[in-house]
């Protein structure tokens, strides 16, 4: 098969990238255990105060896990609880979070925390809080005419 | 297309090889995609 010199040359280099591209996200889900955040566990969308651990939300200390702390968080139309909380420098937390009606998203800006809250799921993230500051989490998911008034904020503190 | 008859042979003949523009468009191409893939990698191991 008569294949041009130029026609090669950049066939090797567009199939190279694809493995490189592919290979780094395969080692990411396979041998680093990323997940997507959203839609693991299942929940009773009308239950959600009810549930532990939702009866509780802010933040836990948690004994015997991979992580120090729980941050339960509880979305609905049009707030997030709770509206404000503070964690240690150095955390390591696991952001546990659902909501009670609608999607909703959960975007803290300025750092990899973002998830979509879908009704009926527990989305989860572990992440160590490892900056000092003041991080906004937003409403990234269209939710309805109170959508852009949602939001809640983490302060990470010494 | 080497068959082409005799009398047409020199009003189309035309070169149909040079694939250099298509080379230096694909690469274009494909420094944007790395460049902006790795800017985008780099930004989301930085934050935590």
């Amino acid at each position: 098969m008569h294949m041009h010199k130029f026609e090669k040359i950049w066939l090797i280099f567009g199939i190279s990238s694809l493995l490189f591209f592919l290979s780094i996200v395969g080692v990411s889900a396979f041998y680093l255990g990323n997940q997507p955040p959203s839609c693991l566990t299942t929940i009773d969308p009308e239950k959600v105060d009810e549930t532990a651990p939702f009866d509780k939300p802010g933040l836990n200390k948690v004994e015997g896990k991979d992580w120090d702390y729980e941050l339960v968080y509880v979305a609905q139309a049009f707030s997030y609880n709770p509206l404000e909380v503070e964690i240690p420098v150095g955390a390591k937390v696991k952001v546990i979070a659902t909501t009670k009606d609608v999607i909703h998203g959960f975007g803290v800006a300025g750092t990899n925390i973002n998830m979509m809250l879908e009704p009926g799921y527990v989305s989860e993230y572990v992440t160590t809080f490892d900056k000092v500051g003041e991080f906004l989490i937003v409403c990234n998911e269209y939710c309805g005419t109170g959508h852009h008034f949602m939001m809640s904020k983490i302060k990470v503190v010494e | 297309m080497s068959s082409l008859p005799e009398k047409k042979r020199n009003i189309q003949k035309e070169d149909h090889s040079s694939l250099k523009g298509t080379l230096t468009s694909v690469f274009i191409l494909g420094g944007f995609i790395l460049i902006t893939w790795l800017s985008v990698y780099f930004l989301f191991n930085s934050r935590f």
